[in-house]
């Protein structure tokens, strides 16, 4: 059936992809041995840059080699730019960073539409400067693909000499090993980092300029979290920290990817072999990617966000609850009022809210950072395509949150192994080897028990499912679904609430906190952090089932892996452990960009900017925000009642007072 | 419905109410080091150390630095794995137990660093010890079972009658994070109260803690000794506080056993001098007194 080939022209052609890879990675690597971030926008800094030589070459008529040097310095400035933003979050968790990476590449994205540096007409060849082209066989190498070949290595060895040969390059290592050190023994830290990001936006505008040649349109290269996935690969090959083992690893990748495609019709099992390649890379960097981090990541998790978690106690708890009685309220009865647009939208708000539910419990408490929580939600929905309305309601929620709830465990054995960003990055590539591979696929012929598994959305271009009824009653019409959503919202905040206060989430967040002590206080380390994944995969898993029901008809795109970035998202902005969090950053980040129209003032407001702002300026999210207008609720209450009734007093518990201070010697009266 | 292995521990968890009552060994236990070798890549963190712990005493390590004192309480509470030798509780080998094996068995360890666990409140850490004696499954928790709501209510129960002995009231709800390091010790001792330890590692309790509060250790761990009826191990820095506290006395350096034996033998032992204090006894006897006024 497979009958390997290895013509030359398929490797260099993947030698040439790999290439991209091998800049991109050396990009991130030299990031991460800065900052210790993944940087998810280091292909967009570039993309900038070119989109802005476009316009220099053809809407100014500027020469190609100036508007290259002016396209390196508009990336150049980006990128130190980006660090002089960035750089009051790097002693805050590493998650925070990467999503704040996340928001950066949006708001470059956005950048790109801005009208002075959007280029007036579109679809042009982009520019190259010589018109050198070379084949082999019948397949001929384009200009753009030659001078990718000749540039490249020439910017690599130049990067890798200036690291190797001026004191900057030791100085980013010492920085990244232990920054405190560094800045007492001489290094200029901020400046180190400064110069970093630097190198980074320019190096990221020849990845961008070498490889714009081959596409149609430069607008259109967003960068999708695929690519990243593979130059991440490649830089994980290189340990995060070696440069030209990145890049060579650069290559390879490409040259297999190439290799794979050419020799393996079905991009499914190309998807596959990459993801497996993507899984080896990590285990078997694991020990020793964990060595130089393990501090980093081990205190990088005292947020300080659970401080204001303690509600008071009397009128400030009735505040508390009468506000949340209000909200449900409201929420029942907005389908009534609400157009049949904004109902769906009510429903769609409420099922990505569960959804960041899942990720508070996995990432918020148990501290596993995953990227990759929409593809739980595929298999959800995946098991609700199949079975459809053929199975109750109710026994269908079950159902799919038991069943993801196992994949999610699965997913979870590589988090015994490996931590942080790196179970990040594995995770991400579980979700884009899930929507590109899995739900792509509706049957795999199985090579050596002759069986078909259909294990796939039965037609993965537009899988149309109709409504199911619940308790005779059908939820075919919006209203109806968006009051179900709600429920399922309503059940799901009970339930993880119960999870808060009884006793699951303090074994979550011991074993985050302090794995070792934990373990020793009897705590099983192990089985507590695949509970996490059970947890958060069982409510993924029914999200899913909501979410098919909801959009009725749904393709592997309603699956990729940028949702599982703004679940992400929506928790870190909504307060990273906390429940309303969950649900304000859903409200956010699905609602506002929905009621006020995709205009590029909300876009910026909602996306990127939004979601920089949030976690610079508000770390504690918009809970913070929430508790403090519960806060100034009270007093307000306080107020009218102190003038209603003067002679009532309402002043603080007298209890705390009493005692004032632990004494180590009180432990005498211990033992009745 | 989402937590498999926890689900075995439903049907017998009515039985578990009462601690003491589960066939689990009580009293304190007997712990014997047989030839134990710890090496970190070539590097003989621990090197052949033989040591017994009568049910009971109170016996102290001692030892300059990197002489692998805490390195041999990491191989009794399973922290890092034995390279050779092995190490008995009751007679028993505890070979391949996972830390948190050992601490059902009633090993329960004191941290140096007593960062405890920073984002939970002073409640919930000392909830967590008792989650690891009596545990409920996810399964009966979420569906609020009557005997779920019944452990939570008596594990809160056992908390609050520590919290009131300890004064740690007004701290209930604080981030142990946010706490003192003196105040987090405190969290640490309360927390080995509600673990009901039958052998108890303490590294460096006093560690981090003024002077005249570490004075208050002394009666303080006797009482702890008495409390929970348990063996102690201790590492500790402050000679003279070994020397007033433990029954038996182990001088480590580079790994080995120098001398181990009474306060009194220790003492007197030339070797024991040169390997802990470099200098001569005048030392131990300007500290001793001073700090016992």
């Amino acid at each position: 059936m497979i009958a390997v080939s290895l013509p030359s022209s398929v490797i260099i052609e993947g030698a040439i992809l790999g290439l991209n890879y091998g800049l991109l990675a050396v990009g991130l690597v030299l990031i991460y041995r800065t900052n210790r971030v993944i940087n998810f926008a280091q292909g967009q800094l570039g993309v900038v840059a070119a989109v802005f030589m476009v316009k220099l070459y053809y809407d100014f008529g500027i020469n190609y080699w100036a508007a290259l040097v002016a396209a390196l310095a508009v990336a150049a400035g980006a990128g130190a730019l980006s660090e002089l933003v960035l750089r009051r979050l790097f002693n805050r968790p590493r998650v925070m960073v990467m999503v704040a990476t996340i928001g950066l590449s949006q708001v470059l994205y956005l950048l790109t539409l801005l009208p002075f540096i959007r280029p007036k007409q579109l679809f042009r060849a982009f520019p190259v400067p010589v018109d050198w082209s070379f084949r082999i066989g019948t397949f001929i190498f384009p200009p753009g693909e030659v001078i990718t070949l000749i540039a490249a290595p020439i910017v690599a060895l130049g990067l890798a000499a200036f690291i190797r040969f001026s004191p900057w390059g030791l100085a980013m290592r010492a920085s990244a090993e232990n920054s405190e050190s560094a800045r007492l023994s001489g290094v200029w830290v901020r400046r180190t980092s400064t110069v970093a990001w630097t190198l980074a936006g320019a190096l990221s505008a020849f990845t961008a300029i070498l490889a714009s040649p081959s596409q149609t349109s430069t607008l259109t290269e967003v960068l999708s979290p695929g690519l990243l996935l593979l130059a991440l690969l490649a830089a994980l090959i290189g340990g995060m920290i070696s440069l030209p083992v990145a890049f060579a690893a650069g290559i390879g990748v490409g040259i297999i990817q190439d290799l794979l495609q050419w020799n393996i019709t079905n991009s499914a099992a190309v998807e596959l072999v990459l993801f497996l390649l993507l899984q080896l890379a990590l285990i078997v960097r694991a020990a020793s990617l964990q060595k130089g981090t393990r501090t980093a990541e081990r205190t990088s998790w005292t947020t300080g966000t659970l401080a204001f978690r303690q509600t008071g106690q009397g009128l400030r708890k009735r505040v508390g609850t009468s506000g949340v009685v209000l909200t449900v309220v409201v929420a029942a009865l907005l389908p009534l009022v609400l157009s049949v647009d904004r109902t769906f939208l009510m429903s769609q708000i409420c099922i990505y809210a569960v959804i960041a539910l899942s990720l508070t419990v996995l990432t918020g408490w148990a501290g596993q950072v995953s990227l990759g929580q929409f593809g739980l939600v595929a298999v959800g929905a995946d098991i609700t395509a199949h079975l459809g309305t053929g199975v109750p309601l109710l026994a269908l929620l079950l159902l799919a949150g038991v069943a993801t709830a196992v994949v999610s465990v699965l997913v979870g054995l590589t988090a015994l192994r490996i931590r942080g960003l790196y179970l990040a990055v594995s995770t991400l590539g579980f979700a884009l080897f899930m929507q590109t591979s899995v739900l792509a696929t509706s049957c795999w012929n199985v090579p050596i028990l002759h069986r078909q598994i259909c294990s796939g959305l039965p037609d993965p271009e537009s899988t149309l499912i109709s409504r199911p009824s619940l308790f005779g009653l059908g939820l075919t019409s919006e209203r109806a679904f968006a009051w179900f959503s709600l429920a399922v919202l309503i059940v799901s905040i009970l339930m993880v609430r119960l999870w808060r206060d009884r006793g699951i989430a303090r074994r979550l967040i011991s074993v985050r906190d302090n794995e070792v002590a934990a373990g020793s206080a009897g705590i099983p380390v192990i089985r507590t952090k695949l509970m996490a994944f059970a947890l958060s995969g069982f409510i993924a898993g029914y999200a899913g089932v909501c979410l098919a029901f909801a959009t009725e008809r749904f393709s592997t795109d309603t699956f990729d892996p940028t949702f599982s970035l703004l679940v992400v998202s929506m928790v870190v902005i909504g307060g990273l452990d906390s429940i309303p969090g969950a649900v304000l950053g859903a409200l956010y980040l699905v609602g506002l960009p929905a009621i006020f129209g995709s205009t590029l003032s909300i876009q910026i407001l909602t996306s990127g900017l939004g979601l920089m702002a949030f976690i610079l300026y508000l770390p504690g999210g918009m809970a913070q925000v929430l508790h403090q207008l519960g806060d100034l609720a009270t007093a307000w209450v306080e107020h009218l009642r102190g003038r209603g009734r003067p002679g009532r007093d309402t002043g603080p518990d007298p209890s705390p007072e009493q005692v004032t201070e632990a004494e180590p010697g009180a432990v005498a009266e211990v033992g009745s | 419905m989402n937590d498999t292995a926890d689900a075995d521990n439903d049907a017998d968890n009515d039985a578990d109410n009462d601690p003491d009552n589960d066939g689990k060994k009580t009293g304190p236990a007997r712990l014997e080091i047989r030839d134990l070798v710890v090496s970190f890549g070539g590097l003989h963190a621990v090197d052949r150390v033989s040591a017994s712990v009568e049910p009971g005493t109170i016996v102290g390590l001692i030892g300059p630095n990197g002489s692998g004192k805490t390195t041999l309480l990491d191989a009794v509470s399973g922290i890092v794995a034995p390279t050779e030798g092995s190490i008995l509780l009751d007679g028993d080998d505890l070979g391949d137990y996972l830390p948190e094996e050992r601490s059902a068995l009633g090993i329960v360890r004191s941290f140096q660093d007593c960062r405890l666990y920073p984002e939970l409140s002073v409640q919930d850490t000392l909830l967590l010890y008792e989650d690891a004696t009596r545990q409920v499954s996810v399964l009966s928790t979420t569906l609020q079972l009557p005997w779920a709501r019944r452990t939570e209510r008596d594990k809160r129960r056992a908390v609050d009658r520590v919290i009131a002995s300890f004064g740690l009231e007004r701290f209930r709800h604080h981030l142990t994070g946010h706490l003192s390091t003196g105040t987090r010790r405190v969290v640490d001792l309360a927390s080995i109260v509600l673990a009901g330890p039958r052998l108890l590692l303490l590294d460096e309790p006093t560690a981090g803690i003024a002077q005249r509060e570490a004075e208050a250790f002394i009666p303080l761990l006797q009482r702890l000794q008495e409390v929970t009826t348990s063996t102690i191990l201790l590492v500790e820095h402050d000679v003279p506080l070994v020397f007033e506290l433990c029954s038996t006395v182990i001088v480590m350096q580079t790994g080995t056993v120098v001398v181990s034996g009474s306060p009194d033998v220790v003492r007197q032992d030339p070797l024991a001098l040169a390997a802990y204090l470099g200098a001569s006894d005048a030392a131990l006897n300007v500290t001793g007194p001073t700090r016992r006024t």
